[in-house]
């Protein structure tokens, strides 16, 4: 890998200074899981590296009456993971994340690497989708917060500005009674990249027996994880039979457009939105206590 | 089935004792050649070819040449001009030049090596290589390679001399097909025209990576005396040092390759690899040079074969395999490495262990403009395990018959001939598939289907799946001929040495060694030091490979050994006043068998004949086994191996009828392995075989485009992980003593590699009532199965199964 300078600063304004000073010359760096291979493939270089983790105060993990969890941007994936606020608040994203690649990357990679790397292929962006959250940006022009199902615009590409830092996750409380769900598909090694990830939330209708509100995402198979936000209508106040199911996974299917490659075809990956889009749901539903078929 | 050897007098031998090295290897102290530092090391890097076939106009090394740090830069063109130099190597054809003349062949090929201060500055230099290339067409594939008038990859061949078996290999003429092997026994076309049913079917298995957890990687530096030391990742140091001594015009005296333990070998490391053009740049640079490959370089080093295998069995209405046509062909890449072995050896097993009268085998080693493919543990057999044991089943199936007791009636005995016209023994073929087919409880419901799936829950939710049992057996020869020499040296205080060429890269061989001369001596296990290879000082051994270690490196340390012991038990008997044929040596003394209580300790005996501490009693043997080369025309031998390795493999899987995902929920896997020195180190090896296998089967393919790797990484290859291993495996031990082996014993390496695409392949279609011809069995390839099986079904969905409404 090319030779680089690691900066260290020591408050969040001097790394937005370093942003300005040293412009195209610079990136951010945090755990550097992704931004390591990419330096070594020779893919990627640049003269200067922002080492965010020299800022104090960015790893935080608290919930905030009337607001929701707040994730530091440099909280690791397995802080977040084993957070037991974090279980308590969104136990989706418990789930979601200690199925994130293995131990050692998730000791490493930070919540705020993870999103700004705008990467197809990675677990956490469906539960924090599905579960409304936004994403809190600074620069030296000030603050910015983002919504998350704004942020992914395509591959690698993400709607931070160049001068900008993610420094925190705002997540707000689920829906009441709500049942959340994520799955992970791996279609060849299990330790292998996802072929996709589909996260879900049911919340019963005010009567009962019907489905009230639901959210589903899905990650890894197109060009960024997306909300699926025209499923929430074709299921409100429904029963979510398995005949429901089944449209809301053909619904699913019709808007996504997969990236073929070694885990699956553009059909299969098709198909495979189908099978886990109504597998998500239907645990979600069970979750929220509301009986599938 | 009498125990050989000193059977009752057994202590190191058949127990499990703790692996030799396993401490140093588990505290990360065990050092490799990555850990070797010579001082004023140079570092290597390679510039490859990123076309698949073009001839070099021009290189400019200019700006290279004078990068800060660089020693030297050499490309093809200066290799030409080095007097004294032949720069072709390989062990079937000196085919491969060390950096490229001419042209390139594939996507990788290397083009010119720099040496410099730092690995970094030497890749820095390696992109300021400017090349010119004329692009040529290539062929990407076997079928593009074998068409009339395809460009060729080699224009001519010289076949290297360095082995006996392949001193006759002939090239065809103008054509990709570096080798053709062929087998015809019997009237194949009658027997057909009197078949009952005829079966034909086409199988393929895909390029898949060794993935050893050390890539490759060898220092070279001259020392004083002009004598050439590699220290490297080589299975091979005996042919490594016979390769260089030919490249570079030394006597064998004046090239000395070491080699520490190895990190994973799979075939990757056999025959010569980074050595060559290592020394090269120690020799012009007169400075130890390093080269190590990335993990992406060690993808387009060496590969596991892809074939495609046409297979056509006869068959008479009450079963009888009455004849079986087998064409392979082999995508050996742009260098032949060791294909034609592999293609000769795989490709006369090819229509399996059965008794079948009736064989024509046709087996094809073809150039691509692909990187190189060679030897893979199972060296070719699990490829073609997997046409016959596949076609085996669809033939059982096909007649009602239970795939287990089929397989039973037509399996080849002891005596009976193989297709090579080679009578059979010591073959534990159907204790192997009784043993798994036991294991895995076959016959509690229909045949090869298991009883109905409970309803499976996975988080809550439901899933419609289907199981399935299958089996498969699979058979390999040995490598004949082939030698191991060995030299035991006993010391005055009853530790003892071996001299041996076999490598250590993790399948256990110092502490076998250790326990053959621990048994043959009566000593110690632990105070037996296996030096490693050190071909100044351990004698030739063909190589680290071919489940042939055991067998040869065992018997050549035993004759040793049994050789220091004459000399042991001639002093003893002199001072004890017995016949030395009354003598033991156990627990470090030699004794009187039936007066135990009369005898000396080993330092005791070395007192009696030298007036001094610390000397030696040497033992040397060369153990050497003899084949008749197979027939040119026929294939036809009388003795074409010394010893057959058979296994059998059984899976349960289960089907997941919504992804196709394909999960093993119980798999068993056995090998004769004659009689077991260490059965647990046995075991080990049967898992770790079937567990690669599984990976192999279920997900591993190299995949290209317009001959360029395009998942050649870690990141997009995964091989089999501790979460892919079944939640239920078991390694069993076949034992029947070969007679010939080391106190009985066979090798075991690939055995439990042969057979696990077949029986998992079996067992899906168990399950689905779908075959599938083509590996990997990908979720996707499965869904397709059952899609095509039930068109209609896809096509009515979300009509019928919705109701009118």
């Amino acid at each position: 890998m090319r030779p680089f300078k690691l900066l260290d600063p020591r408050s969040l304004d001097e790394a937005c200074q370093m942003l300005d000073r040293y412009g195209e010359d610079v990136k951010l760096m945090s755990g550097g899981t992704a931004i390591l291979i990419l330096l070594r493939q020779r893919v990627f270089s640049k003269p200067y590296f922002i080492n965010l983790k020299a800022v104090p105060g960015l790893d935080g993990i608290r919930d905030e009456p009337g607001t929701g969890l707040r994730i530091g941007a440099l909280a690791t994936l397995r802080a977040v993971e084993t957070s037991p606020i974090v279980r308590q608040r969104a136990p989706l994203i418990t789930e979601t994340f200690r199925l994130v690649a293995n131990v050692r990357v998730r000791n490493s990679g930070t919540l705020g690497g993870n999103l700004s790397h705008g990467d197809y292929r990675l677990d956490p962006p469906a539960p924090l989708l599905v579960l409304g959250a936004k994403a809190v940006a600074v620069s030296s022009r000030g603050r910015n917060t983002y919504e998350l199902k704004e942020f992914f615009r395509g591959l690698f590409e993400t709607a931070l500005q160049p001068d900008e830092i993610l420094t925190e996750v705002v997540v707000p409380d689920a829906p009441p009674k709500a049942g959340t769900a994520y799955f992970k598909y791996t279609s060849l090694s299990e330790t292998d990249w996802p072929c996709l990830g589909v996260a879900a939330l049911v919340t019963p209708s005010d009567g009962g027996g019907t489905c009230g509100e639901l959210r589903v995402a899905v990650t890894s198979v197109a060009e960024r994880p997306m909300l699926l936000e025209h499923l929430g209508p074709l299921a409100r106040g429904k029963r979510l039979t398995e005949r429901l199911l089944e449209e809301l996974g053909d619904a699913a299917a019709e808007r996504v457009d997969p990236i073929a490659d070694a885990r699956g075809s553009e059909w299969y990956k098709k198909e495979m939105v189908r099978v886990f889009v109504r597998r998500a749901v239907r645990e979600a539903a069970r979750r929220a206590g509301l009986a599938a078929g | 089935m009498t125990r050989t050897g000193e059977g009752r007098d057994a202590r190191a031998v058949g127990r499990s004792v703790p692996r030799v090295d396993g401490a140093e290897k588990v505290t990360g102290r065990a050092a490799y050649v990555t850990d070797c530092v010579v001082p004023g090391m140079l570092h290597a890097a390679l510039l490859r070819s990123p076309l698949p076939h073009a001839r070099i106009r021009r290189i400019d090394a200019g700006r290279a040449a004078t990068h800060p740090g660089v020693s030297a830069v050499v490309t093809g063109a200066d290799l030409v001009q080095m007097p004294g130099l032949d720069p072709y190597f390989g062990p079937a054809f000196q085919d491969q030049a060390i950096l490229a003349i001419d042209k390139v062949r594939f996507v990788g090929d290397p083009v010119a090596a720099v040496a410099a201060a730092t690995r970094e500055a030497a890749r820095e230099a390696a992109q300021l290589i400017e090349v010119e290339y004329e692009e040529l067409s290539a062929v990407l594939d076997v079928q593009a390679a074998l068409r009339a008038g395809a460009p060729l990859v080699h224009e001519r061949l010289r076949p290297s001399q360095a082995f006996a078996d392949l001193m006759g290999i002939e090239a065809e003429r103008q054509t990709n097909v570096c080798y053709h092997f062929k087998l015809r026994r019997g009237d194949v076309e009658r027997a057909f025209a009197e078949a009952a049913h005829v079966f034909e079917d086409t199988y393929t298995s895909p390029a898949a990576q060794h993935a050893p957890l050390e890539p490759h990687v060898t220092v070279a530096w001259v020392t004083e005396g002009g004598l050439l030391h590699v220290t490297s990742s080589t299975q091979s140091p005996s042919y490594v040092r016979l390769s260089l001594a030919r490249i570079f015009g030394l006597p064998l005296s004046k090239v000395r390759v070491t080699v520490p333990y190895l990190g994973g070998g799979y075939g990757a490391k056999t025959y010569d690899k980074l050595e060559p053009v290592t020394a090269l740049l120690a020799l012009r640079t007169r400075r130890p040079v390093k080269l190590q490959l990335t993990r992406e370089e060690e993808f387009v080093t060496i590969h596991k074969h892809a074939v495609t295998t046409r297979i056509r069995t006869g068959v008479a209405a009450d079963g009888r395999l009455l004849a079986r046509e087998v064409a392979v062909y082999w995508d050996s890449g742009a260098y032949a490495d060791i294909a034609p072995r592999v293609v000769h050896k795989s490709g006369y097993t090819a229509a399996g262990p059965y008794a079948i009268p009736n064989v024509k085998i046709d087996s094809y080693c073809v150039y691509t403009n692909r990187p190189p493919a060679g030897a893979f543990r199972g060296f070719g057999v699990p490829q073609v395990v997997w046409a016959y044991e596949s076609q085996t089943d669809a033939i059982a199936t096909r007649l009602g018959l239970d795939p287990v007791a089929y397989r039973r009636a037509h399996l080849l005995r002891e005596g009976d001939l193989f297709a090579t016209g080679t009578p059979m023994r010591s073959l534990a073929v159907i204790e192997c598939l009784d043993a798994v087919a036991r294991e895995i409880e076959w016959g509690s419901g229909l045949a090869g289907s298991s009883p109905p799936a409970p309803e499976v829950r996975e988080a809550g939710v439901p899933r419609r799946v289907l199981r399935g049992k299958g089996v498969a057996v699979g058979i390999k020869a040995a490598l004949a001929p082939s030698i191991s020499g060995a030299t035991v040296m006993l010391n005055a205080d009853g530790s003892a040495s071996v001299l041996s060429s076999t490598v250590e890269m993790g399948q256990g061989s110092d502490t076998l060694l250790a326990q053959i001369v621990a048994e043959a001596l009566g000593v110690r296990v632990p105070d037996v030091q296996v030096v490693h290879p050190d071909t100044a000082v351990t004698p030739y051994d063909t190589i680290t490979a071919a489940t042939r270690s055991t067998f040869h490196m065992g018997n050549a340390v035993l004759q040793a050994a049994a050789r220091v012991r004459e000399q042991l038990f001639a002093i003893a008997s002199d001072r004890l006043e017995v016949d030395p044929d009354l003598l033991r040596a156990r627990d470090g003394r030699v004794f009187v068998a039936e007066a135990e209580d009369r005898g000396l300790t080993i330092p005791e005996v070395f007192g009696a004949a030298f007036q001094a501490a610390g000397t030696t009693l040497v033992g040397e043997a060369v153990y050497q086994t003899s084949a008749i080369p197979t027939d040119h025309e026929t294939g036809q031998s009388e003795r074409v191996t010394v010893m057959w390795f058979v296994g059998a493999s059984a899976a349960e899987v289960e089907v997941d009828l919504e992804t196709g995902q394909v999960r093993v929920l119980r798999f068993a896997t056995a090998a004769d392995v004659g009689r077991p020195i260490n059965p647990h180190h046995c075991r080990q090896q049967i898992l770790g075989s079937a567990v690669t296998s599984i990976g192999q089967t279920l997900f591993e393919c190299l995949h290209f485009e317009g001959g360029q790797l395009t998942n050649g990484s870690f990141l997009d290859y995964m091989i089999a992980g501790y979460r892919d291993v079944p939640p239920i495996i078991t390694p069993i031990i076949v034992e029947r003593a070969h007679p010939e082996g080391p106190y009985g014993a066979k090798g075991v390496g690939e055995t439990g590699a042969l057979s696990v695409a077949a029986a998992i392949g079996n067992a899906v279609h168990a399950a689905l009532g779908v075959r599938l011809r083509d590996l990997p069995l990908t979720p996707e390839r499965v869904l397709q199965a059952m899609r095509e099986r039930e068109p209609a079904r896809a096509a009515r969905r979300g009509q019928v199964e919705r109701g009118p409404g």
